[in-house]
């Protein structure tokens, strides 16, 4: 029993590690006399060889799959082993593994076997086994299949912690090109569901700190269902955002789901792949801030394209993955929910892409240098949030020791501030440290001299050289050809 | 001016403490096996007494702030050199000052202790992460008594640290079903934890303190490979990045980690 156990884990986590969330923050539930419980920051509990942590038991249900998407590993005209897990048999492993302290939970999705609502029935009946027949009270990520039944979503929502729906492709264009069985409306359809749902809750808090202080869980963001997939996934490139979102008071007579337990605590998320189409960063990012403002989603991730199938429309099996896009993509991803920054604002006159070079905040100081050099001691929240090299933590240590105290120069890197990235932006006590010209050109050579000193890239170095060449012989080695 | 020596016990540093204002000023405060003797200062062995120190322990709280008192507990076990002296300064510093002192990022004593108490903060994170339990059954009681009570989780780890007590409540509620022990193999001590409930002990690593030993159960080996074996196919070939894998995951504790078998080096 256990050999063929060990083969549907490979097999099944094999085609799952394409999916990038594995966050198990933002839900906090006591133990309550059962196994487990959710913290609420999350726990990684192990990080795998590609950098990547492990915090939840990540699998599909079942890779047997009837789509054919061009970029899936699980697509159907693949030459792939397939399997599929028991409800019983994965809700066991599951609790072994929690037990061990291997796993904050289980992040459960799935190919579609026979039909979306088929599949959606057994995982389904796998998580209730896990709620309630093993008492598991750890966390639980559950995909939702683009054309499920709005029960079955439902009732996956009472059980799991966190729901996503994968809108796949930055733009409506490349879905149809790469995944024509999957429809932009049956991927707004369960995304919607979730937001009402989470509103009639009253439990919808929406990306980061993006609308603070606002209240999210009123009727005036319920969502309508005309429209949505035009207004977030359209050419988003000139249109201001959040304008004209099809937004509708719920109608009269509507059911409230209110105290029948939660649903989905944590909220919902999507992802996207980068670097499949031929989507620009502006059009991507424009993409996620409609999702984040529209369902107001917890989050979208972004999973750098890694060639696995051959195919005559997608980049070919040579070509490195994007990951420094992605990591662009992700900063500013953060100015959006942490920073208070738009996507126009951030491409405003310069260019449909991200600077590989340097940091999206960076880029966009330089290209604002109107703005600064600004005061740290008299700047507002919000400007301190702005400045390169300061975040929230070191904006407000600023602010608090701003009553008592001003704050000198010397005082920043203990606050935690950058100050090697932060003093080109910043005048203390009426000082400018930067000592160089104040022009962005030659802030961003210094910036860029430091950089290359320093070796910021998060990854692997060898990606460049690879490229060249030895991309072939490091794949051989590791056997993937 | 005299250094202080002490018996390495939070009382005793607190005892220390209470001789500063009451004895003679403080240069610094040691442990009394590390000590190194100082041409500038005398030295004396300070003999822990509880009400010395409970005398400080709430001055530290009413006069300070009880958010104070956690901070200086947490820096305590840090296994930072010259700890004691850090804390000295930061509390005389707060007996002047009051609860405002937790506001002064950018003092010396308070950036210091705030130091110390992050590092410990980690260590503990990495406790909740890093610990890996072993399912073990008591020796011998795998016949008479019924199957799954004598289930036992069991986890090795050796902590910088001394997060111990600081990770405890973490697991004791998680796993309130079963009797849980994290030992702390370089201190010989452990957590033993069950129904919520756990206190710290010295521990062998073999005997449970009724005297009875564990051993592990017989589905645990099957369940470790099954977890190697997930951890890993769960890694994407194309972006293999042992430093980032690192960073996160220092080899120190990769003795006592499952997945990487025990390795010390990354294969």
């Amino acid at each position: 029993m256990e050999e063929i156990l060990m083969q549907k884990l490979q097999i099944l986590a094999d085609s799952a590690k394409y999916d990038v969330s594995c966050s198990s923050s933002g839900s906090s539930r006591a133990a309550a006399g059962r196994m487990g419980n959710g913290h609420m920051a999350g726990i990684c509990h192990s990080w795998s060889a590609d950098g990547r942590c492990v915090s939840l038991l990540k699998v599909l249900f079942t890779n047997k799959c009837v789509y054919n998407c061009e970029y899936c590993v699980n697509k159907r005209t693949n030459d792939f082993p397939r399997a599929s897990f028991e409800p019983d048999e994965l809700a066991r492993l599951t609790i072994e593994f929690y037990k061990r302290n291997y796993i904050e939970g289980l992040f459960l999705s799935s190919a579609v076997e026979v039909s979306p609502d088929y599949t959606a029935e057994r995982i389904l009946q796998c998580l209730e086994l896990l709620r309630y027949k093993y008492g598991f009270a750890g966390y639980i990520h559950a995909k939702i299949i683009p054309g499920v039944s709005p029960e079955i979503l439902h009732r996956i929502g009472l059980v799991a912690d966190r729901l996503s729906v994968n809108i796949e492709m930055p733009s409506s264009k490349s879905l149809a090109a790469f995944a024509p069985q999957k429809k932009p409306k049956q991927i707004f359809a369960p995304m919607r569901q979730i937001t009402n749902t989470l509103i009639e809750t009253r439990s919808l808090k929406g990306p980061g700190t993006m609308f603070k202080g606002q209240r999210l869980n009123t009727e005036a963001n319920y969502l309508g269902p005309m429209g949505l997939e035009e207004n977030v996934m359209g050419q988003a490139d000139e249109s201001d955002p959040g304008a004209d979102l099809p937004v509708l008071a719920r109608a009269a007579g509507a059911p409230a789901a209110r105290g029948k337990g939660t649903f989905a605590a944590a909220g919902q998320t999507t992802q996207m792949i980068i670097g499949a189409g031929g989507e620009t960063d502006a059009g991507i990012l424009a993409t996620s801030e409609n999702l984040y403002r529209t369902f107001k989603m917890k989050r979208v991730y972004y999973s750098a394209y890694i060639p696995v199938v051959d195919s005559p429309i997608l980049p070919d099996k040579q070509t490195a993955p994007p990951l420094k896009r992605e990591h662009r993509i992700y900063q500013a991803d953060w100015l959006l929910r942490f920073y208070g920054f738009t996507v126009s604002e951030l491409f405003r006159s310069g260019g449909e892409n991200l600077d590989p070079d340097l940091d999206p905040k960076v880029t966009w100081a330089l290209r604002n240098l109107d703005l600064f050099p600004m005061e740290i001691n008299t700047a507002s929240y919000e400007e301190l949030m702005r400045i390169p090299g300061i975040g929230h933590k070191s904006a407000k240590r600023i602010m608090h020791q701003r009553r008592f105290a001003a704050v000198r120069f010397d005082d920043l890197k203990k606050m935690g501030v950058v100050v090697k990235r932060a003093k080109y932006f910043l005048l203390c006590c009426g000082r400018y440290y930067g000592n160089r010209l104040f022009e962005p050109e030659t802030i961003r050579n210094s910036l860029l001299q430091m950089e290359s000193g320093l070796q910021l890239s998060m990854f692997d170095n060898d990606w460049k050289r690879i490229e060249e060449g030895e991309r072939q012989e490091k794949l051989a080695a590791a056997g993937v050809i | 001016m005299i250094d202080y020596l002490y018996d390495g016990t939070f009382e005793g540093l607190l005892t220390c403490v209470y001789h500063h204002y009451y004895t003679d000023k403080a240069a610094g405060i040691f442990p009394r096996e590390e000590y190194q003797p100082s041409m500038l200062h005398g030295f004396m062995e300070v003999e822990t007494e509880e009400d010395k120190a409970a005398r400080v322990y709430e001055a530290i709280e009413e006069k300070i702030s009880g958010y104070a008192l956690r901070m200086v507990y947490r820096a305590f076990l840090s296994d930072a050199p010259g700890k004691e002296t850090v804390i000295l300064k930061f509390v005389v510093l707060g007996f002047r000052i009051g609860p405002a002192i937790g506001s002064l990022h950018a003092r010396p004593e308070v950036y210091e202790l705030e130091d110390l108490v992050r590092k410990v903060g980690n260590e503990r994170e990495r406790m909740l992460q890093f610990v890996r339990f072993e399912v073990m059954e008591a020796a011998g009681a795998a016949s008479g008594t019924a199957p799954g009570a004598a289930q036992i989780l069991y986890a090795k780890i050796e902590p910088t640290c001394d997060v111990l007590a600081l990770a405890a409540h973490h697991f004791a509620e998680r796993f309130s079903h079963d009797p849980l022990i994290i030992h702390d193999v370089g201190r010989n001590k452990a957590v033993f934890a069950y129904e919520g409930d756990w206190y710290v002990a010295d521990f062998d690593g073999i005997h449970l303190p009724d005297g009875t030993a564990i051993l592990q159960s017989e589905d645990e080996r099957s369940y470790q490979n099954l977890w190697r074996t997930y951890f890993d196919h769960i890694a994407i070939k194309e972006r293999t990045n042992p430093r980032c894998q690192k960073n996160h995951m220092p080899v120190r504790y990769w003795k006592h980690l499952t997945e990487v078998n025990g390795l010390t080096e990354p294969v």
